[in-house]
């Protein structure tokens, strides 16, 4: 029956990792290409002008100031990022990839019964804690507009982390307890 | 519950490793191509001066075909699985389980084929994975391509919910540990 239990719980535990994971890895993933593309120095920072066309306008069902608008949104993200920001993002989105992939391999591991399975979660998902933190640390010390875009899905994540941490180090407890 | 662990069980027989890796990466491909569609539309319309969306595009696009071609892999091998069996998935969980597939493999080619089409009436080019280019097939044509467009955008939203309700099935079965899960992560 405990054998049971355990295998339940680490059967949903799997689902949850591999869920937010996922979800996790095409945040980071798009973190990671937005700021590739919009860097210092690209024409909305050198003020250009928007080029909205009635024909580009009719395609993609937008109003002449919605087209101007979205010059505006890169210029805010450029204007509200520090320096250092875009370097920082860079690399804490490529951890964020690593470490998310790290936490999907430990979700196969745990219904494949391998003996560090839980071992591995707790520190993938502390792993990602740390980096939600960092990121979280980083978007504090931006501008209002980026703050304003940033620390609310940054704060979620957090609290995601560390509810399936909890979770996690307490499946752990009661595995060791069993054995 | 008996009846659900049973199925799941026999179906495990022949779910092959390699759709168990297809599954997955298309799980992570289909997360990351609703999240770059959803921001890269607000980057400012493409002319000489503004290529914020080159990069973008070309991604969405390239995955988009990949995934074209692991859809059609991935439903070649299920339907041979299933033409395996020797008798009619039994039980109301099992069938609604084929249904759900049958739809999310229907509504993924769509979702495909027409982000492609819009793409070739829009005239723009499509160099796949920066090697091969793809021949447009059809001269530029703004009514079908916001046809398209439209396509593709509502068959992606049903396909979002269908996700939803996918995800929520997968939960369901993790919780019940009914063998269902289990079929989804083993790579022996």
């Amino acid at each position: 029956m405990k054998n049971e239990i355990a295998k339940a719980n680490m059967s949903w535990l799997a689902v949850i990792i591999m869920l937010f994971g996922l979800l996790l890895l095409a945040s980071h993933s798009n973190e990671l290409l937005k700021q590739t593309v919009i860097g210092p120095g690209s024409s909305a920072d050198l003020d250009f002008a928007a080029d909205c066309r009635v024909d580009e306008l009719e395609e993609e069902q937008l109003s002449l100031e919605e087209c101007q608008l979205m010059v505006s949104n890169v210029r805010i993200i450029l204007s509200s990022s520090p320096p250092w920001y875009r370097s920082y993002q860079l690399t804490l989105s490529s951890l964020g990839i690593a470490a998310t992939l790290f936490s999907l391999v430990t979700a196969f591991g745990l219904i494949n019964r391998h003996s560090p399975g839980l071992r591995l979660a707790i520190v993938s998902t502390a792993l990602l804690l740390i980096i939600d933190v960092a990121g979280f640390v980083a978007a504090v010390n931006t501008g209002p507009l980026l703050r304003a875009q940033y620390l609310w899905p940054l704060l979620i994540w957090i609290c995601i982390h560390l509810s399936m941490l909890a979770a996690i180090i307490r499946l752990a407890q009661q595995s060791e307890m069993d054995s | 519950m008996l009846e659900t662990r049973n199925s799941a069980e026999s179906e495990s027989e022949n779910l092959p490793r390699l759709v168990v890796l297809l599954h997955w990466l298309l799980a992570a491909s289909v997360f990351f191509l609703f999240v770059s569609s959803w921001w890269m539309l607000s980057l400012p319309l493409p002319s000489a001066e503004f290529t914020y969306r080159e990069l973008p595009f070309q991604l969405h696009k390239n995955i988009g075909i990949t995934l074209f071609v692991v859809v059609i892999t991935m439903a070649a091998i299920r339907i041979r699985a299933l033409l395996r069996e020797a008798s009619p998935p039994q039980g109301w969980l099992r069938r609604l389980a084929v249904v759900d597939h049958i739809l999310l493999y229907t509504l993924l080619t769509v979702c495909c084929l027409s982000g492609y089409m819009s793409s070739s009436y829009s005239g723009w080019t499509t160099t796949l994975w920066w090697l091969v280019d793809i021949p447009s097939m059809t001269a530029e044509n703004d009514d079908l391509n916001i046809l398209f467009s439209e396509v593709h955008l509502w068959s992606c939203w049903v396909l979002l919910g269908l996700l939803v309700l996918h995800i929520g099935a997968a939960i369901y079965h993790g919780i019940g540990n009914d063998g269902a899960i289990d079929k989804m992560f083993r790579l022996r």
